[in-house]
């Protein structure tokens, strides 16, 4: 049972999923600490009018990082590749921080991936605030346990969840993919929750 | 994995893209532009009134889910799953998105915007073809739309110069005189309020007003040719031709749909069309003075047609050629036979059947004719049309159309008979639906009127009307034409057969055409319509509501597809047995083409054996 706020609390948060602008962003990282660890990639897709522009989907490599570590064997990036085709990740960063300014922020465990990215907005003076951070764990994790009472370590992965709803199992792994992966998540939960144009985007942060 | 671009479209999605169909006969750039300015959505039941705005014009490919496309009379049109496209007929046409999807499964949708599919279709050709030529599955039908016919299949409102020039019956022989020279024609239609009643002609001034020294004062009505020969305007330029060289007439008023004249078409007009072709062979036919002239002229018609098959885009047009000179043939070889043996002793007419009056001849078929006569024949007046039978059919063996192995001829006393015995025959085959009955209807329901008595063929036909209650014959039928499978297996695989020389193979004419034409009869005869061809029927269906027009469409559009293959491969692989492809030597779109036409012919048979003979399977 949702509380209904007075009408005029609700201004500020009127906003429509149908008419906004959506940063879906996801990292690879070297490890999970945002203090001891560093950002390998950054991808985003933007969705925009409930619709994913493709277009505008941009993958940045960071040429600074010092220590790769094991994390490869998850991203599957090698120095090599960084040195090759990266960028500073303080242009990185502040071309992420202009992507932002006035949109939504969407992740799949947002926690993690905003902490990162928090601390290195900090470091590069980049001060934009999303609208409105939307966990795709979240959202799902709160659909699950409306059914059920316990949940399994593995449920919430985003191939879990994306496997839930019938969308395609994605071979590679990286974080374009990935974003891309989240904002089709993303749309198939707001397309089981009700018609679009009465989904307002406070609608969907838990 | 590399990254060599700031912009790397996602991998997963080129993946897919570039495995679907054209994208996978293109450069990979094509995949690439079309991963960078897509656009995905997630469609629902719940959202698709909103994302799908039949106003938004955008290339659909579906990623996952499972879709119905609907038309505007709610029938389902077809189901589209993974990898299947739509929305492009609007984007060719540039009209509204007519149909509307059914969501069976939510699913990811790609959408490519209007200015970037024309920008693929622009740059790449085969992008270009792939889509026009599925456009609303209709195989081949824009395709053919946009390029230009050979003259002989040209509408005759195109060869049609000047708007009709008419006058009164009451009026003065001077004052149409004046008309024609006011007008600078060389004929004028007479009108009697608004209809056709006559024609004059130059020569008519001169033969009956000149020379036969009559006032110019009188009237029109007095030298007109009354009850002319006419044309529609929907004809194709080849009837024009077909009709003048039959009836010596140079004028043909044409009307229109409500038999108001719009102009005259000339034979000037149309020599002027044409060039060389087989179109004058028939009139050479018909002025031929023995039956040894007839066969010489014969033996010119697959030389011309070779050369002919070159120069006629519809190449399906050459069975209407072939019928139109094998109809020449019949009429004027009877027409020899009346000079040497006298008058025949009451009226009669030729019919056709099978492929001849379905007008889909090719030079292997063979003869299947037969002969009606009046009902009130004596005994011993049957002899002269035996004679006749025996005379023609012996010549067109001759001419190098082939004896029917099944006898199916004129010379065949079975082919012979009154109005009535032949009625006999065909509710014979219709009550007593044996399989021997199931083949005779499929020949003898195809039939046209060549020569003679016309209303004799009428008679024929009206008395066939009442065959249509018929539930039993038609579930037969139905059930009949379900036993001839289409050559794809449960994947969408091509079932093939082997000749004795290894060699594999697909059947197109009995496993496609011949399966097309048989439900189109089924169609037809349900429906009382009184054409043989195909095409023609289907056109007819259209008034009948009994099939949806998607359905009408499919069937013309898998018709005329398999037909051109067929007639294409006949020119290009000698050495398979007649009317067979090897699909390997397809090209893909072909093949894919092929598949689709093939499915299709499936659906429209369970559809027919679902509508005629429930219960009895």
């Amino acid at each position: 049972m949702k509380w209904r706020l007075p009408r005029f609390f609700q201004r500020t948060e009127s906003a429509l999923w149908l008419n906004s602008e959506l940063l879906v962003v996801d990292l690879e990282l070297t490890g999970l600490d945002p203090n001891s660890h560093e950002i390998v990639s950054i991808a985003w897709v933007l969705i925009k009018n409930g619709r994913i522009e493709l277009e505008q989907a941009q993958h940045k490599l960071n040429c600074d990082v010092k220590q790769l570590a094991q994390s490869p064997v998850y991203h599957g990036i090698g120095e090599h590749q960084l040195v090759q085709s990266g960028e500073h990740l303080e242009r990185i960063i502040k071309s992420f921080g202009e992507e932002l300014a006035s949109k939504s922020l969407v992740c799949h465990n947002a926690s993690l991936d905003w902490g990162f990215l928090q601390k290195y907005m900090n470091k590069f003076g980049v001060a934009v605030t999303p609208a409105h951070i939307i966990d795709t764990l979240k959202i799902e994790k709160n659909k699950l346990l409306r059914s059920q009472t316990y949940l399994a370590q593995d449920q919430l992965t985003l191939a879990a969840c994306r496997s839930r709803y019938g969308l395609p199992t994605y071979q590679n792994h990286n974080a374009l993919s990935d974003a891309l992966a989240t904002a089709e998540l993303l749309l198939a939960h707001v397309s089981h929750l009700d018609r679009q144009e009465s989904i307002k985007l406070r609608n969907l942060v838990y | 994995m590399t990254h060599s671009q700031s912009v790397s479209p996602v991998v997963d999605v080129l993946d897919f893209v570039t495995k679907q169909l054209p994208f996978s006969e293109l450069p990979p750039a094509c995949a690439h532009f079309y991963v960078n300015h897509a656009k995905v959505v997630y469609i629902t039941s719940l959202n698709q009134s909103e994302l799908l705005v039949p106003t938004d014009r955008y290339l659909y490919l579906i990623r996952s889910g499972v879709f119905d496309l609907v038309n505007t009379a709610g029938e389902v049109v077809t189901r589209l799953g993974e990898g299947d496209y739509f929305g492009y007929p609007s984007l060719l046409t540039g009209e509204e998105i007519k149909n509307h999807l059914e969501v069976q499964t939510s699913g990811l949708v790609f959408l490519l915007p209007q200015q970037d599919f024309d920008f693929l279709r622009r740059e790449y050709l085969k992008f270009e073809q792939h889509f026009v030529r599925a456009h609303k599955k209709r195989l081949l039908s824009s395709h053919y739309q946009e390029r230009g016919r050979a003259w002989p299949e040209h509408k005759i409102s195109a060869l049609m110069g000047k708007s009709a020039v008419t006058i009164e019956p009451s009026a003065r022989i001077v004052d149409a005189a004046k008309l024609m020279q006011n007008a600078g024609v060389s004929s004028v239609i007479v009108t009697e309020k608004g209809e056709l009643s006559g024609i004059i002609t130059d020569r008519d001034l001169r033969n009956r007003v000149l020379a036969a020294e009559l006032a110019p004062s009188a009237s029109v009505a007095q030298i007109m040719t009354p009850n002319p020969k006419f044309i529609f305007e929907n004809n194709r330029a080849f009837s024009a031709l077909h009709l003048m060289l039959k009836h010596n007439i140079h004028h043909l008023p044409v009307l229109n749909e409500e038999r108001v004249p719009l102009g005259m078409v000339t034979s000037t007009d149309l020599l002027r069309q044409q060039k060389h072709d087989p179109v004058q062979l028939i009139g050479q036919i018909y002025k031929a003075h023995s039956h040894q002239e007839v066969i010489r002229l014969a033996m010119e018609i697959p030389a011309l047609l070779r050369g002919f098959s070159n120069t006629v885009e519809d190449i399906s047009f050459i069975g209407t050629l072939l019928s139109g000179l094998t109809d020449a043939l019949t009429s004027r070889l009877t027409e020899l036979f009346i000079q040497q043996a006298g008058e025949p002793p009451c009226s009669f007419c030729w019919i056709c059947f099978g492929s001849q009056a379905r007008e889909e001849q090719t030079l292997h078929s063979d003869q299947d004719n037969g002969l009606v006569f009046s009902n009130a024949i004596l005994d011993h007046q049957r002899d002269y049309f035996a004679r006749l039978g025996a005379y023609v059919s012996g010549h067109l063996i001759s001419c190098g159309i082939k004896a029917c192995p099944g006898g199916i001829m004129a010379s065949n006393a079975q082919c012979r008979g009154t109005v009535d015995e032949w009625l006999l025959r065909y509710e014979q085959w219709v009550h007593t639906p044996t399989p021997q009955a199931m083949l005779n209807s499929k020949i003898f329901f195809d039939r046209r009127f060549i020569y003679g008595d016309q209303a004799l063929y009428q008679s024929l036909n009206a008395g066939l009307s009442t065959l249509r209650q018929q539930e039993l014959f038609f579930a037969a039928m139905a059930t009949d034409i379900s036993t001839n499978s289409v050559p794809i297996g449960l994947f969408m695989q091509f079932k093939l057969e082997r000749d004795k020389h290894k060699h594999r193979y697909l059947d197109l004419k009995i496993r496609g055409v011949a399966i097309v034409n048989d439900l189109v009869r089924l169609y037809a005869l349900k429906c009382g319509i009184n054409k043989a061809n195909t095409q023609m029927r289907l056109a007819a269906l259209k008034e009948c509501g009994v099939l949806s027009k998607e359905d009408i469409y499919n069937l013309q559009d898998c018709w005329r597809f398999l037909t051109q293959l067929r007639f294409k491969v006949q020119i290009e692989a000698p050495e398979l047995p007649p009317n067979c492809i090897n699909p390997e030597l397809l090209s893909s779109l072909e093949r894919h083409q092929l598949k689709e036409a093939f499915h299709l012919i499936k659906q429209a048979q369970q559809a027919c054996v679902f509508k005629f003979a429930r219960g009895s399977l």
